[in-house]
Parts: C-alpha cells; sequence; structure tokens
C-alpha cells in the first residue's frame, strides 16, 4: 500500500476546466471518497491519477514515484468499474488471472492468486461461470477480485454501487468497507451518493466544477461545510438555506427577511456576521436542529407549510420561509398539515451563516 | 386463530391444460386477419414462383415449341446437371469466388474499420471515399474495370509495363487462369466497404470501460484487441459473413457485365450460368433444375443466419 499526493492537478479540455489545481494527499491505508454531483471533476481526478487520460499540468505521486508519464499498467493501480467491466467472453477464473497473465506470471502463482483472491471475497464456487451468469452483487465482487489479485499501492473505484439495487447497494457497502478495513488498502473512491461518501470514507474530497471545495473527516464536513455547496450537497435531506439582510440596531445584530420578521442573533453569531463582505446573509440549518412550534414563541418565526412525509419513525416537513424552503424533522406522533402557519426555532449554537456574496461559511473573526 | 407461514405446504395446484392449437389460433384470430395482406402478398410474388419453378424443373422445353407445351421428363434435368462437366466446373468457380470474396472483403474490411476507428486528421473524408466503391453503380463499375483490364489499353497492364513488372501488357479477363481471380479482385473492391460498415458500427458498441480495464490491467494495444474489441465483434463478424456470402453467392452484376461468364465458362458462376441458360439458351427446364438447387444452398446459408442473429439475443438476454 502507498500514500497517494495530488499536487495542483489540472485538466483541460479547449478552455474548459475538468479539473482545476485539486491538491490532496491521500494516506497510506486511508480511504478517501470523491464525491460531488455529475461533471464535478471527480471521474477526471479518478481516470487522472489512473493515467487513463493525460494531465494538463501538475503531479501525481503514488508511493514515492511521480508517476504523471508512466502506462496505467506501471503504476501500480487497480480499478474497480462503474459497471464492473467483466470481460464477458471469459470465466470469472480468467477475468479473475487476466492482470497476472499480462504481467507474465507464472501459471502455478496465477491458480494460487486466483483462489486466494476469490476465497476472500467468497466466490470460489463461481470461477467457472460466465460474467452474465451471475448477478449484480457477484460480478460487483469479481471485479473487486479482479483488482484484488494484483495486491495493487492503491485501489481506484468509479461509482461501483451505481449499478445495484437500493438493498444490495447498503449490503456492498457495507462489504466494501469491510474490504478496506481486512486489508488496510488505500482506496479512492468516487461516487455522486454523498451517503456513501459519508458512511464509508476516512476523509471525503467534495469537489464542484473541477474544484476541490473541501476535504475532510466526514464528520467535519458535515458539521463545519466551508460554503453553500457543500453545506447543500452533504447530508439528506439536505441543509435548508435562507437568504436574509443583516441589521445592527443599538448594537445588537439581526437578520431581517423581506417577510418582515426579525431574527435575533447570538453574540457569537453577531461576529460572524461583522465579517461578512456585504449585508446580505444566507442562514443555514439542518432538519435536526429546528423546532417547529404550533403558536408563536419568543425568537421563532412564522413559515407556512408546505408538504408533510411521513417516513415510519421520523417525519419530514418542508416549510416556505422568506421565500425559501427547510426540511425540518419531527416525531411520527406530530400533527401537521399542510398550508398550516408554524414557528420555527433555531438553535443558536448550530445554526450556519454563509456571506450571501462569496457564499463562504462565515468564521468569527 | 393460526397463521400459516407461507404457501409452502399447500398443496401445488394442477396446471390448466393446454389449449388445442386449433383454439390458441381461434383466440388471436385477429393476429391472423392482420397479417394476412402480408402473406397473401408472399403467396403471389414468392410461393407461387418457387412453386412454379419446382415444377418447371421437370419438364423439357425445346426451343421452337411453346412454354405451355413442354415436355415431362421427371428428374432427367436434374441428373443431367449433375453429370455434365460445365456443372462442376461452375460449382468449383462458384465456391472460389464467393468463399474469396467473402474472405478476403471481410478481413479488408475489419482493418479498415479498425484503421478509421481512430481518431486523425482527415479520417471523415477518407471514411467516405472508402465507401465509394459500394455506393457507385454496379453496372457502371463492372464497366470501368473492364476497361482497365483491358489487354490493349487497360490502364492497368500499362502500369504494370511501365513499372517494369512485364513486357507486355497481361491478358486478364481473356485468360482462363486469371479470369477468375481477376473479377474476384473487382468483387471484393466493390463489398470491403460493406463488411467496413457493418464493423465500425460494431466498434461503437465496445464498452469503453472494458477497454479501459484492460489498459489498467496492463494489455497491449494488441492485446486489448485481442481480449475485448474481437470477442465483442463475434456477433456482427458472422452476421457480416453470412450477408456477404449470400449475396456473393448470389452476385450477378460482376461476372455477368465484366466477362459474360467467359473465356470458356472460366467465369461462369451458378447464377450467370442458369441465366445463360434460361434466357440465352432458352433451357427454362434445366435453368429451372439449377435454381431450385441454389435455392436449396441459399436457404440453408439462411438458416445458418438466422441461427447466428438469434444466437446474438440469446448471449444478451443472458441465462
Amino acid at each position: 500500500m502507498a500514500q497517494v499526493v495530488l499536487k495542483d492537478l489540472v485538466k483541460t479540455y479547449g478552455s474548459i476546466y475538468a479539473a482545476k489545481d485539486v491538491s490532496l494527499t491521500v494516506n497510506d491505508g486511508e480511504f478517501v471518497a470523491l464525491v460531488g454531483p455529475s461533471g464535478c471533476g471527480k471521474t477526471t481526478t479518478l481516470n487522472l491519477v489512473a493515467g487513463l487520460i493525460p494531465i494538463t499540468s501538475g503531479d501525481i505521486t503514488i508511493g514515492n514515484r511521480i508517476v504523471n508519464d508512466l502506462d496505467p499498467k506501471d503504476r501500480d493501480i487497480a480499478m474497480v468499474f462503474q459497471n464492473y467491466a467483466l470481460y464477458p467472453n471469459k470465466t470469472v477464473f480468467q477475468n479473475l488471472a487476466f492482470p497476472l497473465q499480462m504481467r507474465k506470471l507464472p501459471k502455478s502463482e496465477i491458480e494460487t492468486k486466483v483462489k486466494d483472491a476469490a476465497k476472500v471475497l467468497d466466490i470460489t464456487h463461481l470461477l467457472e461461470r460466465k460474467p452474465r451468469e451471475l448477478s449484480g452483487g457477484q460480478q460487483q465482487r469479481v471485479a473487486l477480485g479482479r483488482a484484488l489479485v494484483r495486491d495493487p499501492a492503491v485501489f481506484l473505484m468509479d461509482e461501483p454501487l451505481s449499478n445495484l439495487d437500493a438493498k444490495l447497494r447498503v449490503q456492498m457497502r457495507s462489504e466494501i468497507k469491510r474490504f478496506h478495513q481486512d486489508l488496510n488498502a488505500t482506496i479512492i473512491y468516487v461516487t455522486h451518493d454523498q451517503l456513501e461518501a459519508v458512511t464509508m470514507a476516512d476523509k471525503m474530497a467534495v469537489m464542484n466544477g473541477g474544484l476541490l471545495q473541501q476535504y475532510d473527516t466526514p464528520a467535519n464536513v458535515f458539521a463545519n461545510p466551508v460554503n453553500m455547496f457543500v453545506a447543500s450537497f452533504i447530508g439528506s435531506p439536505a441543509m435548508s438555506l435562507v437568504p436574509l439582510q443583516a441589521t445592527t440596531v443599538d448594537g445588537r445584530t439581526s437578520l431581517t427577511s423581506s417577510e418582515g420578521w426579525v431574527l435575533p442573533l447570538s453574540d457569537a453569531n453577531a461576529r460572524k456576521v461583522a465579517a461578512a463582505s456585504s449585508h446580505k446573509i444566507v442562514l443555514g440549518a439542518r432538519h435536526s436542529t429546528i423546532k417547529l412550534h404550533k403558536s408563536a414563541v419568543d425568537g421563532a418565526v412564522p413559515a407556512r407549510v408546505y408538504t408533510v412525509e411521513p417516513t415510519g419513525d421520523i417525519t419530514f416537513v418542508q416549510a416556505f420561509l422568506a421565500g425559501a424552503i427547510l426540511n425540518i424533522s419531527l416525531p411520527p406522533t406530530a400533527q401537521v398539515a399542510p398550508d398550516e402557519m408554524v414557528w420555527l426555532e433555531f438553535d443558536q449554537d448550530r445554526i450556519h451563516l454563509f456571506d450571501g456574496e462569496t457564499e463562504m461559511a462565515l468564521r468569527a473573526s | 386463530m393460526t397463521i400459516h407461514a407461507g404457501h409452502a405446504g399447500a398443496p401445488r395446484k394442477a396446471l390448466p391444460p393446454r389449449p388445442s392449437v386449433l383454439r390458441q389460433m381461434w383466440t388471436s384470430r385477429a393476429d391472423y386477419l392482420y397479417v394476412l395482406p402480408a402473406i397473401v402478398v408472399m403467396l403471389i410474388v414468392i410461393a407461387y414462383p418457387v412453386y412454379y419453378t419446382i415444377d418447371l424443373s421437370f419438364f423439357k422445353t425445346p426451343p421452337g415449341l411453346q412454354l405451355k407445351d413442354k415436355i415431362f421428363v421427371g428428374v432427367e434435368n436434374y441428373t443431367a446437371i449433375l453429370s455434365s462437366e460445365v456443372f462442376w466446373k461452375v460449382t468449383l468457380n462458384t465456391i472460389i469466388w464467393t468463399v474469396a470474396s467473402t474472405l478476403i472483403a471481410f478481413v479488408l474490411g475489419y482493418a479498415a474499420a479498425l484503421a478509421l476507428h481512430r481518431d486523425f486528421a482527415g479520417r471523415a473524408v477518407l471514411r467516405a471515399i472508402l465507401i465509394i466503391p459500394w455506393v457507385i453503380s454496379a453496372v457502371a463499375a463492372s464497366y470501368i474495370w473492364k476497361w482497365m483490364y483491358h489487354s490493349d489499353f487497360g490502364i492497368i497492364g500499362q502500369v504494370l509495363v511501365q513499372l517494369g513488372l512485364t513486357d507486355r501488357q497481361p491478358n486478364f479477363i481473356d485468360n482462363v487462369h486469371t479470369v477468375l481471380p481477376s473479377l474476384i479482385v473487382v468483387n471484393i473492391w466493390r463489398e470491403f466497404p460493406f463488411a467496413m460498415i457493418m464493423i465500425m458500427a460494431g466498434l461503437q458498441t465496445v464498452p469503453e470501460q472494458l477497454l479501459r480495464a484492460a489498459k489498467v490491467d496492463g494489455a497491449s494495444a494488441w492485446q486489448r484487441f485481442w481480449h475485448v474489441t474481437f470477442p465483442h465483434l463475434s456477433g456482427v463478424s458472422t452476421v457480416t459473413i453470412l450477408l456477404l456470402a449470400v449475396a456473393n453467392f448470389n452476385s450477378f452484376i460482376v461476372p455477368w457485365i465484366t466477362t459474360g461468364g467467359g473465356p470458356s465458362n472460366a467465369s461462369h458462376i451458378w447464377i450467370t450460368h442458369i441465366y445463360e441458360l434460361a434466357f440465352g439458351r432458352q433451357r427454362w427446364g434445366v435453368a429451372a433444375a439449377y435454381s431450385v438447387l441454389l435455392f436449396i444452398i441459399v436457404m440453408s446459408l439462411g438458416y445458418f443466419y438466422v441461427r447466428a442473429l438469434s444466437g446474438n439475443e440469446k448471449k444478451e438476454e443472458g441465462p
């Protein structure tokens, strides 16, 4: 296993940046998820690491070698693809043996390695079958096996679970996590599903528009999103964002809405707002931190219920507030009806404040 | 109250008896009605001619006699064909013509498709040029080739002389040894673009991820072709070869226009021979018998074609 370092990685297609100045370090044995919406540059970044597309500028180091100009086969990597990319005319055994044959290993060694990998992934009984005779989950395991037999320095995984149905995806998620723990493997894992990233990765790199937005542990990314994009992308349902105006009267800072209500801020939050570049402030709050009242309460602001979505153990309520829609989670016993007026109370210690101009999170100066 | 878990213990219901074929036909009678017009047309334009040809193959039609006065001779036409020397010569010609044209056109088309699949400047222009032989009129092309092969004025011969490869203009199509290979060259020139287009279409469907996976696995360009592209194209290759084989077996324009089967039957293949027997020498009965034999052979090829097609479907459906 090895460390992977990306330094100022750039990939352009004409004048379009597919990846721009991406720098991050994946430590030995770490599981890093590249996450972001479609077209954010995450798969491009993975393909750059794999050597499947040439880099425009920057450096990629795997282990202690700069691999910028090396062929994929010389980079000591293994890749798992979205639709498994198993060779359809070869049996499972031949699929697993293929990368070893390409390295001209002796037959006996190939057989030993393939059998060992098959044992680890519990696919020994499938070795004589063709890929089309396997279920999605089994194909996924074979694809992992083909990566495993090579004993690579880094595993690169490109949305390996997105072709599976929901139930199997959850199961394979834990299998891949287990795979990582057992082998202490260095893994770079691309996904558009933030839940996969949060549940599996040691660290996550959130990308958007070719730029690395935030690179941190899932807990930190969740707790301290650096900007509005990360805030709205990580977490399910997403963090609600409400555009407001900051006003300071007699030294007391408040947020005011176009609807006329005023939300006084705590001292700590007021200091954050003071650092903003303009009066435009965006208030962010996660569904679990908002309290819903059926009648007017001090410090709560009025909103109108839009939809009520019972999920069993939690009921999600969406409400209109200052032109934005907020997600609020309630116990299943809560009785709320659409179009009802409610009052929402924010937890001053757990709200997020963003600069309305730069979209960056505001920190106390 | 007890609740039974599932139906595991319940006795399995007997399947209802299978309805008879007639009953099935009656329930879907509307479907038959819809295909009726097509069936009627097919009967008129296919079934009747087939029947008439088979019928005619048992008769003799001496010149000077009207067709309605034909004389029944049983299988004499067939025995005459099978015992004639020309039949075996023409059959051998047909086999050489079909196999050589099909395989060489396929290999050339395959190679051209692989070459054109790579990205390079001028690719679109080259592709358009390479398709020309396939789209221009076969009659016009045959005449042009006939002149290019001409023993006195042919450009091919002149080029060979000027290059110093030969003293005299070779006689390509008036020579019993070189006429068939010369015609096969024309046929290959005409047909390889078809194979090229088919294989190019197939190449579009080779999954990019498989090629990438092979690249990561350490396969060279040749190994990627051999382990990924080639097996992926096996279905379309089979279909292409079968279509080419049927087309070549039935081809008429190139040999007929260029040589008319000569000299001394050296470039006759079945179709041109049948045509000559029927419309040149009015030996309708023998020509009909030939046609019946040809029909049987082409239908067998057709059977393999359909089987290859349905085999592909099964593969895609999975188990």
